[in-house]
């Protein structure tokens, strides 16, 4: 017995120290015979994306395009559910077992710079790339002046606002004209409000998701003549009047009874879910969530329009975080191929509008924005008319040492605990800049 | 090495064990070495280490560090230490109430389960143990609607027996306390007692079962009440089957996470962040895997500590 001992725990300890050994080598994820498009040699790619039906599906369309002109090309797509490949990636790439082409959302790819290859000067330069896209799709894949790869799309959360046309009519407001201010736009809002003995049935106007108030307040902050960071982008500036000024701007719907902050947040009636159950009238969101809700109710989505936010302050800036695109691995023995894929489907404007088109994104491409392909776009989904109008006024959010933890961990969980009364505004500041700093390590 | 019929039977085992052996270490073996090394790392995937397992570089050896910043109890302790702080308190009240109201129900629940008749009981116990079998996030969506502000179930019988509109959000009101414990704490309890007692009711009939009727039947000739039979007869033959349910509801209370992830993701303002639901932020969504590989060694020596504790109160040396 003591043998068997002895042998099964060998068996384990062989076990562990395999996989110990295995864990940080570099396994090729190509077998590459050539180097590239027409040598004629065949090629494979390996291409990692996020789940997503209307993205799988472009980007299934523009393999078969580039297969078809390149036939020693093989691009196989992998996807992974969003919070799969989250981890799929922070795992895969220290382990070098990553895919050649890599789909990246623009404010993660300075995350993994040290694991993406930079972008080949014969393919672009940065300047020329800052010239061909908005600035904040590029935005996220620009690392200290350096490319890391391109964007498919313009993500974009703020700029208009969802209506129930429906609800507004009711209420007498004229939707179709707009709003030229902040407070024009709240006095509609407390008409699409429904409240009883001051509980809030139906919010005109919600804001107060993670996602909602985290934009809302940095884009107030702009508009306001503030700056999210300082000069030199190594601390935040939250603390300033700028701020209390964005803040106070939210606040006065608090005030006036549009929205109750405690029965409308990011847990409790999500925007999307509110708005599409009609228990919101306007909602800050973007164009995507029609798509995911229209076939579930289609009533409230066939009387949805969006309508651009007022200016603040003469401005109608805003903060925007990248979008999709696309990046090699630092470790693809086919970068010159993959490269040749990516600037294809991103920098071609026939193929990226292609993409556009396939799934319904908005185009990060400047060229894409006006035009034939905006009208193409426009015909295909009304709801991004009055995206288009402020796209140029996206400002990147920067290359923050970690988005996510500022968006949702700081940002927003201060924010809304100063919208509910239960921080003032100058612990909610104090606490978000010094919370925010810290990110900075 | 292995002959003649010892090396057969050595043989035999060693072919059978060995598969189970290579599962149990690569699936949970490596990851606890693994997870334990990277408590004394500053590790975060996003950064470029050593070939050595991606260990050193900008992943440096920081020894004791995480552990000793969990003990910064100061006003500007990191984000991440102050989360953890409430993590570990709201973590300890959930089980620390799970537990006793756990047993609370079931225990009663299971005798008088077991004084019905075959039938009634064969169909409570199914009846009971049902919401077990769901999964954790239906059942965390269908308490989502029982407590929907606007559309809920309870706001709506609320509204019904005061006459008055009620509107009450039961999971992201920050200021509705219960001597000192959060309502979205107690909702998710709520959630979670209601899938969960049907195990403990299952094994505390089975226990009930097992207790020889002659014991009963002496205490009865000796006239005791029906009280009295439960709580000196009854109650310590159950011991044990209380020592392994007390100490199963208190580590499974300790993980649980996909009803705090869909109810409320630690909301409202952290109140109902648990150390499972701050082991996975941090780990997964904000990439310090070496905090978050710390504060599940916490996690982990808390669990066993109080399992000892429980396995010392109630250990008996008897057994019928």
């Amino acid at each position: 017995m003591r043998h068997t001992s002895r042998w099964l725990a060998a068996a384990a300890a062989l076990v562990l120290l395999a996989g110990a050994c295995t864990f940080g080598t570099e396994t090729p994820t190509t077998e590459p015979t050539g180097s590239g498009t027409g040598s004629g040699s065949p090629v494979t790619l390996r291409l990692w994306s996020h789940r997503s039906p209307a993205f799988n599906g472009a980007l299934k369309e523009a393999i078969a395009a580039y297969t078809a002109m390149h036939p020693e090309v093989t691009i196989e797509l992998e996807s992974f559910d969003y919070d799969s490949y989250i981890q799929t990636l922070q795992t895969a790439l220290p382990a070098g077992t990553e895919a050649d082409l890599l789909q990246m959302f623009g404010t993660w790819t300075c995350s993994y710079a040290g694991f993406l290859a930079p972008v080949p000067e014969d393919v672009s330069t940065t300047e020329a790339a800052h010239e061909a896209f908005y600035a904040a799709p590029i935005g996220g894949y620009t690392c200290d002046d350096t490319l890391y790869g391109f964007p498919h799309e313009f993500n974009i959360e703020y700029g208009a606002t969802l209506v129930n046309t429906q609800i507004a009519e009711t209420a007498g407001v004229d939707w179709e004209a707009g709003w030229d201010s902040w407070d024009a736009f709240r006095a509609d809002a407390l008409k699409m409000t429904d409240s009883v003995d001051g509980n809030v049935l139906r919010t005109g106007y919600h804001f107060t998701a993670a996602d909602g108030l985290s934009y809302s307040f940095f884009s107030l902050l702009i508009e306001a003549g503030g700056s999210m960071l300082n000069e030199d982008g190594t601390a935040f500036t939250l603390d300033t009047p700028e701020a209390r000024e964005a803040f106070s701007v939210l606040q006065a719907f608090v005030d006036d009874g549009v929205i109750d902050p405690v029965l409308f947040n990011d847990t409790e009636n999500w925007v999307g879910d509110c708005y599409f159950e009609e228990l919101c009238s306007m909602g800050l969101v973007g164009p995507w969530v029609v798509r995911d809700y229209e076939e579930g109710a289609p009533d409230v989505a066939a009387v949805t329009q969006y309508v651009p936010l007022p200016p603040y302050n003469g401005s109608s800036d805003f903060v925007a975080d990248s979008g999709w695109g696309l990046t090699v691995s630092a470790n693809s023995p086919a970068a010159q191929t993959a490269w040749d894929f990516i600037a294809f489907t991103t920098l071609d404007p026939a193929n990226a509008a292609a993409f556009n088109l396939s799934s319904g994104s908005l185009p990060a491409l400047v060229e894409n924005g006006v035009g034939a392909v905006r009208d193409a776009l426009v015909s295909e989904f009304p709801h991004f008319e009055p995206f288009f109008e402020v796209l140029p006024n996206g400002q990147y959010v920067g290359n923050l040492p970690d988005r996510d933890l500022l968006w949702y961990e700081i940002a927003y969980p201060h924010l809304l605990s100063g919208l509910q009364g239960n921080e003032s505004v100058d612990e909610m500041l104090a606490a978000m800049e010094r919370e925010a700093n810290e990110t900075f390590g | 090495m292995f002959g003649g019929r010892d090396g057969a039977q050595k043989r035999f085992v060693a072919a059978t064990m060995t598969p189970a052996i290579v599962y149990v270490a690569i699936f949970s073996l490596l990851p606890i070495v693994w997870a334990v090394a990277l408590a004394f790392f500053d590790f975060s995937p996003r950064r470029t280490g050593t070939p050595f397992l991606g260990l050193g570089a900008d992943n440096p050896f920081v020894g004791l560090q995480h552990f000793k910043n969990m003990f910064d109890f100061s006003a500007d302790a990191p984000l991440e230490v102050q989360q953890f702080h409430i993590a570990v308190k709201t973590t300890l009240i959930f089980a620390f109430l799970v537990v006793p109201l756990n047993l609370a129900i079931t225990l009663p629940l299971a005798s008088m389960i077991e004084s019905v008749g075959r039938r009634s009981r064969v169909l409570f116990r199914t009846v009971f143990f049902l919401p077990v079998l769901a999964s954790s996030v239906g059942v965390a969506i269908i308490w989502g609607y029982v407590l929907h502000p606007q559309r809920g179930l309870l706001n709506a019988l609320l509204t019904k027996l005061t006459e008055d509109v009620t509107i009450v959000s039961w999971v992201a009101d920050p200021s509705m306390v219960v001597v000192g414990i959060p309502v979205a704490l107690l909702a998710i309890l709520t959630a979670y007692l209601w899938q969960d007692i049907g195990y403990n009711l299952v094994i505390f009939i089975a226990a009930l079962q097992a207790i020889p009727d002659s014991v009963k039947d002496a205490a009865l000739v000796d006239g005791a009440s029906a009280w009295q039979r439960f709580r000196y007869v009854t109650l310590p033959l159950l011991k044990p089957a209380i020592l392994l349910t007390s100490v199963l509801t208190m580590i499974s209370a300790f993980q649980v996470f996909d009803l705090f992830q869909v109810m409320t993701r630690g909301g409202p303002d952290d109140q109902t962040r648990v150390l499972t639901l701050d082991i996975y932020e941090n780990a997964f969504r904000y990439q310090r895997m070496g905090w978050a590989a710390a504060v599940s060694l916490v996690l982990f020596l808390i669990v066993f500590l109080i399992s000892r504790v429980q396995a010392r109160m109630l250990r008996v040396e008897w057994e019928y």
